[in-house]
């Protein structure tokens, strides 16, 4: 008994009856191809791009993006012997879980940017390297070369792993034309400081009469994200707190946080003095348009108003309610991915990596954050800078996000609190709903142990 | 043309007769048969059985996402968890709300569409163009278009229905209307597909019908009841079937237009799944999460295997 | 050439003059007035359906700063934004991705499904109905929820950024295995008899008999994986961290461009997404539709 020949694979014959779709897509393709051997090779064959190339993420859209363009060309010219990589991805959740996935697949980059909030619960998963005092010092980088309140914030039991970049601060914008006509300006064409809560909703007020539409604009939908920002700023302004003992417990006030959601609400859906319905680059867009006065972001889009022309100015967000002046922060930091394959040469390429950026403070600092590189930070090229060094304190009144491993920014504790403060705005929730599903969706998450 | 039509004719018209098979015939073609198998079979055990297996045995341990191995062993923890959160509820409940949103206008409309399109004589090609044309997009250019078209204050739609002078809702922001929204954009991306199949199944109605009845006086309408959609109720159920199965699984939408907000209002059960399983690391648990979410596919793709079963032996 | 056929029915009638009487010839002008109102709804909500594609083309060719205040006109036409996405993203680099992996998905998919079927429709053997009934299951299980365990597996060989991570796991497609088999189970089987009579193998009836005959499945199959391949998010996205090897969907999706107000630009880089598709659309508009046409898919 004997078996038909065995089946080799198909050879051409087979293939050519996809007939014309094949033969027109690959001839369409293959002038590509020849054009791109590199990405072929990288792509079937696993080639290393670079031997000797660092590979740096981040995730810096809108000005940072470009400012983080021109760091990485500054190093690129200052070191032709060491291609440089880089490669930004979308910001928040979706960008940590690359990185995680990187990680653990290993094929991490060698410099990764976090942000300080987010770096403590990488660091307990065993997904960043620890920098050791004598590898930082190699390079230049003593503990003492940073601002403490940043660095401090930034160590694990002692241990340092990510070097802070800057501190990144919510900020109000504001539109000096519409807040002149407004009578909101003083004589030096600063704008007057505004205490408590009539002050600011009349300042919004005032604006509303001169733009003819809103008073202030922030990122509402699909954009937790601000919200949160702006809650916590005003939150904390009452001193108040949200979770402790390492997220496990959660120690929301009802009365302070009904008060900033009413305040909020007031400002939205009661007297309209901000749209309840506005995306993050709609409210961008509004208020660089003119139809709007102010504008409650983070400092990093002061590129794009420049870019647009327009005039304006920044400071810290008003102290609202009375309190300690504190506004929402995070800082971003330069991390080292675990990998399996970490030598002393590879280390080096990438403690160099981190210097040059710190090195380039000020182009960073351009684009609006305050510089934690002391060095820079004392210098008068900062003092120089302006609006800039105008909210340098933010730097000592900033509110980290509590700690528990899913919390930090862009994570999922401030979707669940952003998502209810946009609701709120919106129209959609009452003050007290929101508190309520705040409190069902973070004990949920408080009860879960730590999967790192 | 005629023989794309006429081979899979054959079915119906001549079944083709089992070829006879004794016990020494089956092992005499159970070699050629496992390797005509094989490459197939290799795949499908390494990246379809295979993962469906370790994702089966992962919902049963505490596994992590960024921790080596399965991790502590859970029993049922995280079914139990499932159960009980009302986040997990909730997404189901999105999922089961963008199907029902979605599935009557993608049927009805393709079926609306096609029949009109049956009827006309010259320049089939655009309305074939038209409809399908945005099936072919990827999610994330279709996703880009209508973020666009859906900007508050900006976009073309809110800008549309304010010149009519109504107020624009928040398309994407309104926790009422995001779902509402993506279902919209969803049935402009996908209906052409249906559109083609129903095309293709009406093509199938013998023109014979249509000329007896037209002596007998019958009307247009009246064709397309007493014909046309009687014998389209094949291609109808694969339609309704393809379309829920589809519906489930959604999440590229959400994913890129809303991130499942505002307020967690667009989460769907997949993008349950991603979060739990890829931003809190929680990977046994999500592994729970998508055999529940199985479980559900897998009951209505019973119904349908039910409900095709009894056609046929109907017809 | 059905596609061509006119008005099912009437057309036919007064052709063949079955009904040659006043009453056919009523019946006749009323059916082309309904058929001329069903061609202007259809009209209508067609272009209704180009509208999305036609604004996002719109807006692209715009300035930037123009896009804020949004008038079908466009005052001073530009190119600048595709410039700007062509020269600042990676999107060369992801076409070349998204159609070395799309190719591959399709013909891999293509030839082990095809084959596969081939045993199960044509041959005997002893676990036939466990292989059917398991390819059965395969149907059923979303991709989605497989993404942690394949990710695990193609990490645990090294394989993760790479177009093979990329295009292997959607290579074993059941739904393609259904289509060949429901059509294999069309074809005649004396042909094949007869070809093994002449004293062909079984794989060379597979390949010189079923398949030139399959022409309609093979390209319905190789379409339609290349098509979902190329629009398939999920994956790629969680398999590829390298922008160069990155596909479309995936680098619109994660890679972020320029700065500012850039609706423009934004659109400028969907209408560049979506354009190999399309064309591919275009020129086998027909080759598509029959293939849904001719193959098991219509149930």
């Amino acid at each position: 008994m004997h078996g038909p020949p065995p089946a080799p694979r198909p050879p051409g014959p087979a293939l050519s009856r996809r007939g014309v779709l094949l033969g027109a897509l690959a001839g369409a393709g293959a002038a590509t191809l020849t054009g791109c051997a590199t990405p072929v090779g990288a792509g079937l064959l696993k080639t290393e791009a670079a031997p000797g190339a660092v590979e740096y993420w981040n995730l810096f859209g809108g000005g940072d993006g470009v400012r983080m363009q021109q760091i990485q060309d500054g190093f690129r010219r200052a070191n032709p012997g060491t291609p440089l990589k880089a490669i930004t991805l979308a910001w928040g959740d979706p960008y940590y879980t690359k990185l995680s996935l990187a990680t653990v697949g290993e094929e991490p980059p060698d410099v990764a940017v976090s942000h300080l909030t987010r770096m403590k619960t990488l660091v307990d998963a065993g997904l960043l390297q620890e920098l050791r005092p004598e590898d930082l010092a190699r390079h230049g980088m003593a503990p003492d070369n940073f601002n403490q309140r940043a660095w401090q914030a930034g160590l694990v039991d002692g241990r340092a792993y990510a070097i802070p970049l800057d501190t990144h601060p919510f900020v109000l914008f504001y539109n000096t034309d519409v807040c002149q006509q407004a009578g909101l300006l003083d004589s030096d064409g600063q704008l007057k400081p505004i205490t408590g809560e009539a002050a600011f909703a009349d300042a919004l007020a005032r604006a509303k009469q001169v733009t003819g539409q809103y008073g202030a604009t922030h990122g509402i939908n699909a954009d937790p994200a601000s919200p949160w920002r702006l809650f916590q700023t005003f939150y904390s302004q009452l001193e108040g707190e949200i979770l402790a003992d390492n997220g496990t417990r959660i120690v929301l006030d009802d009365a302070k946080a009904t008060r900033v959601l009413d305040y909020l609400r007031a400002l939205t859906v009661e007297q309209r003095l901000m749209p309840s319905a506005a995306d993050y680059q709609g409210a961008i867009a509004m208020f660089a348009a003119g139809q709007a006065g102010f504008h409650l972001n983070g400092e990093w889009e002061i590129s794009t108003f420049q870019t647009a022309g327009m005039s304006f100015g920044m400071t810290l967000l008003p102290n609202i309610f009375g309190g300690p002046h504190a506004v929402q922060a995070d800082s971003h930091t330069l991390v080292l991915p675990a990998r399996p394959d970490l030598d002393q040469a590879r280390l080096d390429r990438s403690l160099h990596f981190v210097r040059s950026v710190l090195d380039q403070s000020l182009t960073w600092a351009e684009g609006g954050h305050v510089p934690t590189w002391l060095p820079f930070a004392e210098s008068d090229a900062y003092r120089r800078l302006s609006p800039q060094s105008s909210y340098a304190a933010a730097a000592d009144t900033a509110v980290y996000d509590p700690p528990g491993w899913y919390s930090g920014s862009g994570s999922n504790f401030e979707n669940v609190i952003g998502s209810a403060v946009g609701a709120v705005e919106g129209g959609q929730l009452t003050a007290q709903a929101a508190i309520a599903q705040i409190r069902s969706q973070l004990s949920a998450l408080a009860r879960t142990p730590s999967p790192v | 043309m005629a023989t794309t039509i006429s081979a899979p004719d054959q079915i119906r018209t001549e079944p083709g007769s089992p070829p006879s098979g004794g016990a020494d015939h089956r092992t005499r073609q159970g070699r050629p048969a496992l390797l005509f198998l094989a490459p197939f079979l290799a795949l499908y055990l390494l990246f379809i059985v295979g993962p469906a297996l370790y994702g089966l045995v992962m919902s049963f341990f505490h596994t992590s996402l960024v921790r080596p191995g399965l991790g502590e062993f859970a029993g049922l923890d995280n079914y139990a968890e499932a159960l009980g959160s009302s986040d997990f509820w909730w997404a189901l409940w999105h999922t089961v709300w963008f199907t029902i949103l979605t599935t009557p206008p993608l049927v009805v409309l393709a079926l609306v569409f096609a029949l009109l399109a049956e009827r006309v004589r010259r320049g089939r090609w655009f309305f074939r163009l038209a409809y399908f044309l945005p099936y072919v997009l990827p999610s994330a250019v279709v996703a880009l278009i209508w973020q666009w078209i859906y900007t508050p204050e900006l976009g073309l739609l809110s800008r549309t229905v304010d010149a009519f002078g109504a107020t624009a809702p928040n398309w994407l922001g309104d926790p009422n209307w995001a779902m509402v929204s993506l279902a919209i954009t969803t049935v402009w991306w996908t209906l052409g597909f249906n559109f083609v199949l129903y095309l293709a199944g009406l093509q199938d109605v013998p023109r014979d019908l249509y000329e007896a009845s037209a002596i007998d006086g019958a009307g247009p309408w009246q064709q397309i009841r007493r014909i046309t959609l009687p014998l389209l109720a094949r291609t109808t159920t694969l339609v309704v079937v393809l379309q829920v199965i589809a519906s489930l699984k959604v999440f590229d939408q959400m994913y890129i237009m809303t991130s499942g907000g505002p307020n967690f209002s667009t989460r769907s059960a997949l993008q349950y799944v991603f979060d739990v399983g890829f931003t809190d690391y929680r990977t046994g648990y999500a592994a729970a999460a998508s055999t529940l979410f199985f479980l559900l596919v897998l009951a209505v793709s019973a119904v349908w295997l039910v409900m095709t079963r009894r056609q046929e032996s109907e017809v | 050439m059905a596609l061509l056929e006119s008005t099912p029915g009437a057309e036919r009638d007064r052709r063949s003059g079955t009904g040659g009487t006043a009453l056919a010839i009523s019946v006749d002008r009323r059916l082309r007035l309904f058929n001329r109102c069903c061609v202007g709804v259809l009209l209508a909500f067609a272009l209704l359906w180009l509208v999305p594609l036609a604004w996002a083309l719109d807006t692209s060719l715009k300035p930037n700063a123009e896009t804020t205040d949004p008038t079908w006109l466009i005052e001073n036409p530009t190119l600048l934004s595709y410039r700007t996405v062509l020269a600042q993203s990676d999107i060369l680099n992801w076409y070349l991705s998204s159609f070395v992996t799309s190719a591959l998905a399709a013909l891999g998919t293509v030839l082990t499904a095809s084959m596969a079927a081939y045993a199960l429709s044509r041959l005997r053997f002893r676990y036939r109905r466990v292989v059917f009934w398991l390819v059965l299951c395969g149907l059923m299980i979303p991709n989605q929820v497989l993404i942690v365990p394949q990710f695990r597996e193609l990490g645990s060989v090294h394989l993760l950024n790479t177009w093979w991570a990329v295009f292997l796991p959607q290579v074993p497609t059941a739904i393609a295995v259904f289509i060949f088999k429901q059509f294999f189970d069309g074809i005649p089987r004396d042909l094949d008899e007869a070809a093994r009579m002449d004293g062909a193998g079984f794989f060379r009836t597979y390949r010189q008999v079923v398949m030139p005959l399959s022409r309609p499945a093979v390209s319905a199959v190789a379409i339609f994986s290349f098509v979902w391949s190329w629009n398939n998010l999920l994956w790629p996205l969680l398999a590829v961290t390298d922008p160069e090897l990155m596909t479309i969907p995936v680098g619109l999706a994660t890679i972020q461009g320029t700065y500012g107000i850039r609706y423009a630009d934004t659109m400028a880089s969907a209408i560049l997404g979506a354009l190999p598709l399309v064309l591919v659309f275009l020129l086998f508009q027909r080759r598509i539709v029959e293939g849904i046409a001719g193959t098991g898919l219509k149930g």
